[in-house]
């Protein structure tokens, strides 16, 4: 194949190569720019149109936002929340995708359509229903109100990855390894947890970064009693000047960066879209 | 998989509980107290809503009541919203799975450098947070904004895109991207060669195995992948609400605002179930498309 790959690339006419730099140029043009426009903001003293350089550099805008108190709480808020949901979720969910991946029980199939129907309801009108149910709960701008809203942004990423990281592990290697004396639970933890490792991993991180960055169904039961750091952008970008919102932003995509950096292999690598078939 | 666990386990079913009880209890229970609460079920679980809410219509038979439904549809901006809802979902779904299957077929087919490098600058937007993006989106296309900024040193005066509806088709196609090319994309991928060279070596064009070899085999990742964007289109709020007029707008965002700022909770809830009728023709076409390769494979 890939012998074959190389050969029909060089056929190609220069033409078509031409065509194809442009795409791959119009495409980071698209992805990257506007992301690398609002980062350079968090760096300029302004910026006036239509100069394609800065007025000037400066640090300031980050001092201002540590020192802002609503914008330090928020990010506390954050720092706190998202770690205690991706714990819950491990407890809730991991069981659950062990079972799903390796047994076979009443209703499996039901639950696991029943996830995914649970999952293409409109996300905003869900987090409205919610949150009408939330007042008769005394949730509303309450911790473990946002906890759970995010908690739920999670199951189908701790529940599906792990579950066919589990089922993809031979039963061979198992069966050996206890013929050749190894205990139920040295098998499960030198075989079977191993092997599934990286389907885990991919799955903490992906529930990381998917309530770290969850705004919707927070600012809605959250506000304005709690915000987070991404709810907090739905005000910021309102009353402070646009490099404020960029600062904020650096740091609101910093653990999504550090995270990518450890995860990206296992993410191309089909975890992620392994996960996202009912098996 | 189904064979090597032939026994039905009660500890497997009591280890899946946990989370079924959670989606139970937080998304299945409240979208039905939320449907008797559109039809003027308004006392229960629904008392304290109905109690802080305006115009809260409660039921006048025993099924209930369509006055809250009547005051959506004939509210004068729901026809608007509406339409533009449906018109983003279908323009930016049609251009995001064509361009995952562009994409998706020239890994497979010719794949190299090139293809590596598209699909690591495609897998971005999965990384930034919707905050993130809907507001880099709005700088970048802003009246000050780099695009103007740019194409003013040439002295082309190209219009201000944020806040109208391209831009909030930009920003829906930047972040649904991702995900619809790692399922295209895998799908592909798990096409044996030899399938491939066997209709090379009968004949087949480029374009024949991709219609006839390449889309039908790897169909079931195509619908999943279109259905979830459409219904992650569907129900958005941040990026209309960044990047969209402020009317019309889309519904996610009025649903938002007759919650919150209008303090009309049951017509928010209405709308909602607008959106989800919407979304549950897609949801079918996903389910369906999964059970089928379920059974495909024998794993159901």
């Amino acid at each position: 194949m890939a012998k074959q790959t190389r050969s029909r690339a060089k056929t190609s006419s220069p033409l078509v190569k031409a065509s194809l730099y442009t795409f791959i140029a119009a495409m980071a043009v698209f992805i990257l720019g506007p992301l690398i426009w609002l980062a350079l903001h968090a760096f300029v003293t302004n910026w006036t149109y239509p100069h394609l350089y800065p007025d000037g550099l400066t640090w300031s805008w980050w001092s201002k936002v540590f020192l802002d108190s609503a914008l330090a709480e928020a990010i506390k808020n954050s720092l706190i929340i998202s770690p205690i949901v991706v714990l819950l979720s491990m407890v809730i969910c991991l069981p659950a995708a062990y079972a799903a991946g390796r047994m076979n029980y009443f209703g499996r199939k039901t639950f696991l359509i029943g996830m995914f129907a649970a999952n293409s309801f409109p996300k905003i009108g869900l987090f409205a229903a919610i949150a009408t149910l939330y007042y008769t709960l005394n949730l509303m701008g309450t911790f473990l109100g946002v906890v759970i809203i995010q908690l739920l942004g999670t199951i189908i990423y701790m529940t599906w990855i792990p579950a066919a990281a589990f089922a993809a592990i031979p039963r061979n290697l198992e069966e050996a390894a206890r013929d050749a004396g190894a205990s139920k639970f040295t098998v499960f933890r030198t075989i079977t947890l191993r092997l599934a490792m990286p389907g885990i991993l991919v799955a903490v991180v992906m529930s990381f970064l998917a309530s770290f960055d969850e705004a919707q169904g927070s600012y809605l039961v959250g506000a304005p009693n709690i915000y987070t750091m991404p709810t907090e952008m739905y005000s910021l970008v309102q009353n402070y000047p646009i490099q404020v919102a960029a600062v904020f932003s650096l740091l609101l995509a910093f653990p999504s960066v550090l995270l990518i950096s450890v995860a990206r292999k296992h993410i191309i690598g089909g975890q992620l879209a392994e996960g996202f078939q009912i098996k | 998989m189904a064979k090597s666990a032939p026994r039905l386990s009660f500890l497997g079913f009591s280890m899946a509980l946990p989370p079924a009880l959670l989606v139970v209890g937080f998304v299945g229970l409240p979208i039905l107290i939320g449907f008797t609460f559109s039809l003027g079920f308004t006392t229960g679980p629904n008392r304290v809503v109905s109690l802080i809410g305006q115009q809260i219509h409660t039921k006048s038979h025993w099924w209930g009541t369509l006055d809250a439904y009547r005051d959506v549809i004939h509210d004068s901006r729901f026809a608007g919203d509406f339409a533009l809802t449906l018109l983003v979902t279908l323009i930016s779904t049609t251009l995001v799975i064509l361009m995952s299957l562009g994409i998706g077929v020239y890994q497979r087919m010719i794949g190299g450098r090139i293809a590596s490098i598209m699909s690591t600058l495609t897998l971005i937007p999965l990384f930034v947070p919707v905050v993130i993006s809907s507001w880099a989106i709005h700088t970048f296309y802003a009246g000050d904004g780099f695009m103007r900024s740019f194409f003013a040193t040439f002295g082309i005066n190209v219009p201000t895109l944020t806040s109208t509806t391209s831009a909030i088709i930009i920003g829906t196609i930047w972040t649904s991207l991702p995900f619809a090319i790692l399922m295209v994309t895998s799908g592909l991928q798990s096409i044996p060669d030899a399938l491939i060279e066997s209709a090379q070596d009968a004949g087949a064009g480029f374009f024949r195995i991709i219609r006839t070899v390449l889309i039908p085999l790897a169909l079931t990742p195509i619908v999943i992948a279109t259905t979830f964007t459409a219904i992650g289109i569907l129900g958005s709020f941040t990026i209309p609400y960044f990047l969209g007029p402020n009317q019309p707008t889309m519904l996610g965002v009025e649903i938002s605002n007759f919650f919150g700022s209008y303090n009309r909770p049951q017509q928010s809830i209405v709308m909602a179930f607008i959106v989800f009728m919407a979304a549950s023709g897609i949801a079918v076409a996903y389910i369906w498309a999964n059970v089928k390769s379920a059974k495909q494979s024998g794993r159901i």
